[in-house]
């Protein structure tokens, strides 16, 4: 009984070191990210490097929002701008498709979610040069709308199959309720359906916000002028500037990884367990 | 009253009222673009845009399929899908089956595991191109100051095979965590009173996986693998950010469009890989389904 407990003891003990070692290694460029912003210039180039910063400095984290040397609070911006006109845009156009799509019969459903499913697989690269010259035909070059509007395509086939599914899990019954109380269709829908499953629709949010904030080829395409780059393509280009210093692109990393980290932690703890794999592309 | 009756029971009209503006984007914006781009792929386009395309017939298609660089980006890009899905799957599910088990702390493990995912992929670029820096970088410094594995740094970036690595390690670390998750909410799914039934006929761990947790998770296995084989197929930035050696098509189809400036031929590129991709998508579908009558 004794060797049991033991054996049982000595096996927990062995998970745990195991689980530490693998997350380390795992974590490890996270770690570096960390350490390397907070690091002296002089030695972040040094050698051999550190892991732990033998002197620590806050000096890169003033100076990425200095706007007077790096530009990265306009990067920031832009970059707010198209993610969020992009979640809430597909968000919107998520409630009405799923809706259709998890309550309504008509005439070639099946063909319709078919033609979704297909294209959530194949946009992408795929379309960049019909699209560029679509768009660029119509005035859009280096705008933030062209992003946006590539961004809302990109997005739109995941969040209404996500929608959809979350539309399916509420009881029917609740809606009957609400025709009984003399509720319209759009009421149904936007005072019953949508409170309802407001944990799904902000994981949908944060799906697209996602995909829109880490998006580097529709924006490299787009936009030319560092007034519009978003954050992704703005710390890209300062690779070959004297504006590159380690430090500052460590730390503008970071704080650019932030906002997702945190909005997907809590969409994750919104979510009751099992179902929050959905769609998440990339 | 009968009219507002007549409303709620016509349920055709409200599904497209509420559908139109999705599907008008979709016609116009990936509908419209999919046949421009077949009209383009015939087309000579010059690189300005006040100037008439010309129509040239299949030469596009020649000019491609007869060019070297098509054919070793399609080889490199074969085989780096191949290893990037394969390992990534395997570490995602070698994972899931680690933590598949109730332990303290099992939320933030997920949490930090998924990091890899979903932060941005710049950010993660710039921190691999400062770890693996050619003379400071901290993996050089372990590979050859600490374990001794070589005796010179390789030049991670700058050499066709060793990019290679690079951007297999890269991608397998970044799109592990995807089939993790696939994995692990099938696996706690799985009736725990199976495992129970296995044990009690003397199952070992790996008799227990094949006879209990693999058939559970084979769908789910089924479109992780061929979902992250189509979007590994024409990846870019993840490619492109990280080194310049390492020419993937999606690479080739970027720099064929807006570093030649010839749209013409990059549209005969991007219809070949979609030709390509669809005929695995068909292929996979058909022996998901012929075993699924296993």
């Amino acid at each position: 009984m004794r060797t049991r407990k033991q054996k049982n003891m000595i096996n927990k003990v062995l998970f745990y070191v195991a689980l530490i070692l693998i997350l380390i290694a795992l974590l490890f460029p996270f770690i570096m990210m960390l350490s390397v912003s907070l690091k002296s210039t002089a030695e972040t180039i040094g050698f051999p490097p550190t892991i732990i910063p033998r002197s620590f400095t806050i000096q890169h984290y003033k100076d990425i929002f200095n706007v007077q040397i790096f530009p990265f609070v306009r990067y920031l911006k832009n970059s707010l701008y198209i993610a969020l006109a992009t979640s809430v845009l597909v968000v919107f156009l998520g409630i009405l498709g799923g809706y259709a799509l998890a309550r309504l019969k008509f005439f070639g459903k099946s063909v319709i979610s078919e033609v979704f499913f297909f294209v959530y697989m194949f946009s992408g690269i795929l379309l960049i040069v019909p699209l560029y010259k679509l768009l660029a035909s119509i005035g859009l070059r280096n705008t933030e709308e062209a992003v946006i509007i590539c961004m809302i395509i990109q997005t739109l086939p995941t969040a209404i199959y996500m929608t959809r599914s979350f539309f399916e899990t509420i009881p029917v019954e609740l809606e009957e309720a609400g025709k009984v109380d003399g509720l319209s269709r759009w009421g149904v829908i936007f005072r019953i359906i949508v409170p309802l499953s407001i944990s799904g629709l902000i994981s949908v949010f944060v799906y697209a916000f996602m995909i829109a904030w880490n998006d580097v080829l529709f924006a490299s395409i787009f936009i030319d002028s560092t007034e519009n780059m978003t954050i992704t393509i703005g710390l890209n280009s300062l690779f070959n500037t004297p504006d590159y210093i380690w430090g500052r692109m460590m730390a503008a990393s970071l704080v650019t990884s932030l906002p997702i980290i945190i909005m997907y932690g809590i969409s994750q703890s919104l979510i009751k367990s099992g179902r929050a794999d959905g769609g998440v592309k990339g | 009253m009968s009219k507002v009756k007549k409303f709620w029971e016509n349920q055709n009209t409200f599904a497209y009222l509420l559908l139109a503006p999705s599907i008008i984007l979709l016609v116009v914006l990936i509908g419209y673009p999919m046949v421009y781009n077949l009209i383009i792929s015939f087309q000579d386009v010059p690189v300005n845009p006040m100037m008439p395309s010309v129509f040239v017939g299949i030469s596009n298609y020649k000019d491609v399929l007869a060019d070297k660089e098509f054919y070793s980006s399609v080889a490199i890009t074969v085989g780096y899908t191949f290893v990037v899905v394969v390992l990534s799957t395997v570490l995602g599910l070698a994972a899931a089956c680690f933590l598949n088990r109730d332990f303290k702390g099992k939320k933030l493990v997920n949490a930090l595991i998924i990091l890899s995912y979903v932060v941005p992929s710049v950010c993660l670029i710039f921190c691999w191109r400062y770890m693996f820096n050619n003379i400071y970088g901290i993996i050089n410094y372990f590979v050859v100051h600490v374990f001794h594995l070589a005796d010179s740094a390789p030049l991670w970036f700058d050499n066709p095979s060793s990019a290679f690595i690079l951007v297999c390690l890269f991608n397998i670390w970044r799109c592990f965590p995807y089939a993790y998750m696939s994995f692990i909410a099938i696996m706690t799914s799985i009736d725990k009173s199976l495992y129970e039934a296995a044990e009690i006929d003397g199952a070992s761990k790996w008799e227990k996986f094949k006879a209990v947790t693999f058939p559970a998770i084979k769908p789910t296995m089924v479109t992780v693998v061929s979902l992250r084989m189509i979007w590994t197929f024409y990846i870019y930035a993840e490619v492109k950010l990280l080194t310049s050696q390492v020419d993937v098509l999606g690479v080739y189809l970027y720099d064929m469009a807006f570093a030649t400036h010839d749209f013409g031929k990059a549209a005969a590129i991007s219809l070949i890989l979609f030709v390509f991709i669809f005929a695995c998508v068909m292929l996979i579908r058909k022996v998901v389904l012929k075993t699924d009558e296993d």
